[in-house]
C-alpha cells in the first residue's frame, strides 16, 4: 500500500513539476536575466496588455521589444529586487492553476491560455475587490507598460518622443568622469565651457532626440 | 581658480580606489543630498576641513537614461522598487551624488508659519519659526538662483492648471525652483540634460570642492565610530556603482560627524552603530510620508505635454486643509501606468496622452505613521507604514478639487484612478461622487517621495533624537541634518526646509569644532 502511495506521490510531483516548469520552448539566449519560461510569460503578458494592431500604435508588446527591455531592466536591478520581480512573474504565471481562467480549459498556466483568456485573467486581477490583487496587477502592468514605452516607434506614434537637447559643459563636467571610468576619461577642457549652445525654451515640434528619430 | 581641476578640494570616483584607506578631517558629512551638500559647503566655507561621503556615483549627462524604467533602476535605491509594508506605499530614495536633487522636480517651497507653530508646540521648539529660518532660506535661494518658473517654459500642461484654479478662485502659484535657464523638457526625473536644474552635484558639491572639501563617491558608510559621548568618525566600504559589490574598506576620523544619509538610511546607521543616539527610543520611529496621488485630464486640443517644466504650477490654497495640489510630468511610460484598462481600449486611451495634463495632490498626514528598521544586517530597510482613513479622506478631497480644476480648465474627461469608481468621468456632475464619497485607503493608488520623522527634533531628550541645532541629545559632536529631523510634515515639498535647517545647524557646528 505504502509503495502505491509513494508511486502516486512521485507521479503527482512529476506532473506538478512538468506543469510548472516544462514545455516553454527555447528562449532568446542573448538575454542575460530572464529564463525561457520568464521570457514566455513576459511575452504573453505584454501581448495581452498591448495586442497587435490598432492605428497609430500598431505594435504589440512583444513587437515593441518588451521582452528584451524587461530583461535589461531586471539586469539593472539589485539581486533582491530581481527576486521580487521573478516572484511576481511566477505568481501570475501559475495563479490560474488555483484561480482558473474562464472556460473548461481554464486550469492551465497563464502562457498556455488563449489570448482572450489571458486578457480575462488580467482583467480579473485589475478589477478585484482585494487591494493586494490589484497591486499585483498594477506591478505587472507597470513593468510591461514601461517596456512598451521604451520603444521609439511607440513614443513617436503617441507624439511623446523626447526632444533634442544639447548639454552645455559646466564646472562639474571637469570634475566627474562617466560612471565606472577614471578621471583621466574626462574629455572636456575649461575652454569647452565657453561654447555657446541654445538655452532657449524647446520647440515642442522641434527635432527629436537622435535616438528617437525615424531612422535611428 | 577658474579650472576646477586646480581647486584645492577633490573628488574620488569608484575607478580610483585600489586599496583600503584612511583619512581625517574636522568634519565628516555622510550623504550628499540637499541637506548634506549644504552642510558640507557651509562647513568648508567656515574654514573647516570636510570629507563628504556618498554611496552613489556622480552622474554626468552621458550617464543619464531618458527611458524612465532604466533610469529609475540606476538612480534609485532598490531600483525604484522600494515600498512599505502595512499599507503598500511605493517610495523612492535616490542613490547618487546630489541625492534626491538629481532626480527631483526642484520645487523649493518654504514651510508656512502655521506649520512651524505646530512643530513648535508638539516638539517644544523655541527657535524654529519661519522668521528664524528666513535668513537661511534666503541665502540658499540666492546661492542656487531659486526663482519662479517663467511662463515661456510652462507649456499648456502647467498653464491649464493655472487657468482652472483661477476660474474657481483658488490660488495658483508658479513653482519656485532651483533652476536657471530651464528649457521646459519635463525630464527632471531622469536628470536635467540642459544642466539647468541646480542639483547638488553641480552646485553645492562643486562649491564645497572649490573651498577644499574632499568628496568620496561610491563609499558606503556602515558604522559610526564612538567613544562614550563622542563620535570619532565613520567607517565603511567602497561599493561598485549599481551593483553595490563591496570593495576596499575605509575609515574617516573626524572631530564631528554630520549624518545626512536620508530619512531611511540615517536611522539604520544609528541602529547598527550600537543603537547610537537612541536613549529616547525614537530613532526609526514616526516614519511619515506625503502620500500622493495623480489625476489625468484629457483636453479637446493637443496639450503636447512632453513640453513644459516638470512641475511648473502649484496651489497652496488648501494647505490648512491638509493637502497641496501641483502639476506633474514624468517619463510617459511611468505616467501611462496610471491609464486604466487593457488591450485595444488601453491602446486607444494611450493615444489621448497627447491631449493630457496630469495633476497630483499630496496629503500632509496627521495620523499615518510607521517605522524603519534594519532588515537583517544588510543596511536595507524594513519599513512599515499605515495609511490612516482620516488622511485618506483628506487625499480624497484633493482628488475632488483636482477634478474641479480640470473641468474648469476645459477638460473633456478625467481619469481619477479610484478603485470601484468609473475609469473615466466626463463632466463635473459625473465626478460629483468624488466630492460626496469618503475614500478609503485601499481605494486610492498612492506613492510618495517626501519622507520625514525618523530622527525627530524635540527639545526634550526623552522624546526626540536631536535638539534645535540638530545635535544628537545623547552625544556631544554628532549631528543629524536630513529631513528625518522634521517632527512632522512641513505641509509643502520638504527639500528647501531641510536645506535651511541643515544650513543653520552647520553654522552652529562650525562655531564648535
Ligand atoms: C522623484 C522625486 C521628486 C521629488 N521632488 C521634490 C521637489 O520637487 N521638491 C522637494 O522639496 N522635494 C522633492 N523630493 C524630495 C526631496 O528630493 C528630498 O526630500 C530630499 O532629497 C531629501 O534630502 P536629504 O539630503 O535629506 O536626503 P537624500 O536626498 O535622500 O540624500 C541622502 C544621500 O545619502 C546617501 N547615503 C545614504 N546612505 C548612505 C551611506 N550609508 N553611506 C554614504 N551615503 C549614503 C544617499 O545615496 C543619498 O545621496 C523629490 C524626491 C524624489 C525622489
Ligand atoms: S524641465 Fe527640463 S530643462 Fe527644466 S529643469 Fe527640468 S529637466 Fe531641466
Amino acid at each position: 500500500m505504502s509503495l502505491l502511495w509513494t508511486f502516486l506521490g512521485i507521479a503527482f510531483a512529476g506532473w506538478a513539476v512538468a506543469r510548472l516548469f516544462l514545455g516553454y520552448g527555447a528562449g532568446d539566449p542573448a538575454l542575460r536575466q530572464l529564463a525561457s519560461r520568464e521570457q514566455a510569460f513576459v511575452r504573453a503578458a505584454a501581448d495581452a496588455v498591448f495586442p497587435s494592431g490598432g492605428g497609430a500604435l500598431a505594435l504589440s508588446g512583444s513587437e515593441a521589444g518588451a521582452v528584451a527591455h524587461v530583461d535589461r531592466y531586471v539586469d539593472s536591478l539589485s539581486p533582491r529586487s530581481r527576486v521580487l520581480i521573478r516572484l511576481l512573474f511566477f505568481l501570475l504565471e501559475h495563479a490560474t492553476l488555483v484561480f482558473p481562467a474562464p472556460g473548461w480549459d481554464g486550469i492551465r498556466r497563464f502562457t498556455k491560455l488563449s489570448p482572450a483568456q489571458r486578457v480575462a485573467v488580467l482583467d480579473a486581477w485589475q478589477r478585484s475587490p482585494l487591494a493586494v490583487r490589484r497591486t499585483v496587477f498594477q506591478s505587472l502592468r507597470a513593468i510591461v507598460t514601461m517596456a512598451y514605452f521604451a520603444n521609439a516607434t511607440v513614443l513617436r506614434g503617441m507624439g511623446l518622443a523626447p526632444l533634442e537637447m544639447e548639454s552645455p559643459v559646466i564646472d562639474a563636467d571637469l570634475l566627474y568622469p562617466p560612471i565606472g571610468r577614471p578621471k583621466s576619461a574626462i574629455r572636456f577642457t575649461p575652454a569647452d565651457r565657453e561654447r555657446t549652445i541654445v538655452r532657449a525654451p524647446l520647440d515642442p515640434h522641434g527635432p527629436l532626440d537622435p535616438a528617437y528619430r525615424e531612422n535611428a | 581658480m577658474n579650472d576646477p581641476r586646480a581647486w584645492p578640494g577633490s573628488v574620488r570616483v569608484f575607478a580610483e580606489y585600489d586599496r583600503d584607506f584612511h583619512v581625517s578631517a574636522d568634519v565628516v558629512v555622510v550623504g550628499s543630498g540637499p541637506c548634506g551638500a549644504v552642510a558640507a559647503y557651509e562647513l568648508a566655507a567656515a574654514g573647516k576641513s570636510v570629507v563628504l561621503c556618498e554611496e552613489g556615483p556622480p552622474f554626468t549627462p552621458a550617464d543619464y537614461e531618458i527611458d524612465g524604467a532604466i533610469s529609475m533602476s540606476r538612480t534609485m535605491r532598490e531600483g525604484g522598487l522600494r515600498f512599505t509594508s502595512g499599507t503598500v506605499l511605493p517610495t523612492m530614495q535616490a542613490i547618487a551624488l546630489g541625492g534626491g536633487s538629481l532626480v527631483n522636480s526642484a520645487m523649493c517651497n518654504r514651510t508656512p508659519e502655521f506649520r512651524f507653530q505646530e512643530w513648535a508646540e508638539s516638539s517644544e521648539l523655541s527657535r524654529t519659526s519661519r522668521a528664524d529660518l528666513e535668513p537661511h532660506y534666503d541665502a540658499i535661494a540666492e546661492f542656487l538662483g531659486i526663482a519662479t518658473t517663467p511662463d515661456e517654459v510652462q507649456g499648456p500642461r502647467n498653464l491649464l492648471f493655472r487657468d482652472g484654479c483661477k476660474a474657481l478662485g483658488y490660488s495658483a502659484e508658479s513653482c519656485p525652483r532651483n533652476v536657471v535657464a530651464c528649457r521646459g523638457s519635463g525630464e527632471c526625473f531622469t536628470g536635467c540634460r540642459a544642466r539647468a536644474k541646480q542639483s547638488m552635484d553641480i552646485s553645492y558639491v562643486p562649491a564645497a570642492i572649490r573651498l577644499g572639501a574632499q568628496v568620496l563617491t561610491s563609499v558606503r558608510v556602515e558604522q559610526i565610530l564612538s567613544d562614550g559621548r563622542r563620535v570619532t568618525g565613520v567607517s565603511g566600504r567602497v561599493v561598485a556603482p549599481f551593483t553595490g559589490t563591496p570593495g576596499p574598506s575605509f575609515r574617516v576620523e573626524a572631530k564631528a560627524v554630520v549624518l545626512a544619509a536620508g530619512v531611511v538610511a540615517t536611522p539604520l546607521l544609528l541602529q547598527r552603530s550600537g543603537n547610537l543616539a537612541n536613549s529616547s527610543g525614537q530613532v526609526g520611529e514616526h516614519l511619515q510620508f506625503h502620500p500622493g496621488t495623480s489625476v489625468l485630464g484629457i483636453f479637446p486640443d493637443p496639450v503636447d505635454p512632453q513640453f513644459g517644466a516638470t512641475q511648473g504650477y502649484q496651489s497652496l490654497h488648501f494647505l490648512r486643509d491638509g493637502f497641496k495640489l501641483e502639476t506633474l510630468w514624468a517619463p510617459p511610460g511611468v505616467l501611462a501606468v496610471r491609464m486604466p484598462g487593457l488591450g485595444h481600449p488601453l491602446k486607444q486611451a494611450l493615444l489621448d496622452m497627447r491631449f493630457a495634463s496630469v495633476f497630483d495632490g499630496i496629503a500632509s498626514c496627521r495620523r499615518s505613521e510607521g517605522r524603519v528598521r534594519e532588515r537583517g544586517k544588510s543596511l536595507q530597510p524594513a519599513m512599515s507604514w499605515r495609511f490612516h482613513p482620516d488622511d485618506a479622506a483628506i487625499l480624497g478631497r484633493a482628488i475632488w478639487h483636482m477634478a474641479e480644476i480640470f473641468f474648469a480648465a476645459g477638460a473633456r474627461k478625467i481619469l481619477p484612478g479610484i478603485a470601484g469608481l468609473p475609469d473615466e468621468m466626463h463632466s463635473l456632475a459625473e465626478a460629483d461622487v468624488l466630492r460626496t464619497r469618503t475614500l478609503r485607503p485601499s481605494e486610492i493608488v498612492v506613492a510618495s517621495t517626501h519622507v520625514f520623522g525618523t530622527t525627530r527634533m524635540h527639545s526634550d531628550p526623552r522624546r526626540g533624537v536631536v535638539d534645535e541645532d540638530l545635535k544628537a541629545h545623547d552625544l556631544d559632536n554628532l549631528y543629524v541634518v536630513d529631513t528625518g529631523v522634521f517632527p512632522r510634515s512641513p505641509a509643502v515639498n520638504p527639500m528647501f526646509t531641510g536645506m535651511a535647517l541643515a544650513r543653520r545647524s552647520a553654522l552652529a557646528l562650525a562655531g564648535r569644532v
